[in-house]
């Protein structure tokens, strides 16, 4: 049941971001992005991880989906976003990704004898504080100093120049 | 239901973004891209181990793909300003 949800969720996520490929209106590959996302949601409540289900909500489908609107609204270049028809673009880069995906799989080949248990034990959210605010609470505290500095990039890159 | 086919759908997954980010032109369709890829393997890391450690580190991969998606649209809007147009293949002056 958990291994069918997960795959589930997988082929729609897989078959959202296929659809994105060959989207040529940039609100409605946004839309599919949207959807990939929501699916990734899934596929984290089937394998038990139900904070980082949420936190995928509320912060990719929520903050990060939200920004790449306001980029669309903003730009009035992306508007104009319509590729040129190149299929042969397109195959040649799906025969990139078939290759890139051959050897990962191949590469991960040792894991076919690693069995993910299928009686996920459930992560709530004091196990996963208990971990970043303990085990990784440097690692946790260096990321508020990532997010200050892309904070100060984006302002500083797209604040209008005064003249001094 | 074994890891090896757990880490084969975030592969798939990560292969079919990483194809999008090398053929589409749009800069801002390419950022989207990316985001998926880092979505991707972010499914990996949660899926591979049960630990809360590994959630643990999707947690902080969170936060650096909200840092990364507001620096790349910023840098989106000046490039735009700049040069008038959003296709990758169009940005071909550097400013020296």
């Amino acid at each position: 049941m958990i291994a069918a949800a997960v795959y589930f969720f997988g082929a729609v996520a897989a078959l959202a971001t296929l659809l994105m490929l060959f989207q040529r209106e940039p609100v409605k590959a946004a839309m599919l992005m949207l959807t990939a996302l929501l699916a990734t949601a899934g596929i984290y409540l089937a394998l038990s991880a139900q904070l980082l289900a949420a936190l995928q909500i509320i912060l990719y489908a929520g903050a990060i989906m939200t920004l790449f609107i306001v980029a669309l609204t903003v730009l009035p270049q992306a508007w104009r976003d319509h590729p040129e028809k190149k299929p042969f673009l397109k195959v040649l880069g799906l025969a990139a990704a078939a290759i890139i995906l051959t050897e990962l799989v191949k590469v991960s080949a040792v894991l076919k004898t690693v069995l993910r248990s299928t009686d996920f034990s459930e992560t709530g959210a004091l196990a996963l504080a208990q971990q970043l605010f303990g085990r990784f609470a440097f690692q946790f505290e260096l990321l508020s100093l990532v997010i200050l500095a892309s904070i100060v990039a984006a302002v500083a890159l797209a604040a209008k120049r005064r003249p001094a | 239901m074994s890891a090896y086919n757990l880490a084969s759908l975030a592969f798939l997954l990560f292969a079919l973004a990483a194809a999008g980010f090398l053929t589409c032109g749009s800069l801002v369709r390419m950022l989207m891209f990316l985001e998926l890829m880092l979505n991707a393997a972010n499914i990996a890391l949660v899926a591979l181990n049960p630990l809360p450690a590994s959630q643990a580190y999707a947690v902080m991969i969170f936060a650096i793909a909200a840092a990364e998606a507001g620096v790349g649209l910023a840098i989106l809007i000046t490039l735009s300003a700049n040069f008038k147009t959003l296709q990758a293949g169009n940005i071909k002056e550097l400013k020296g």
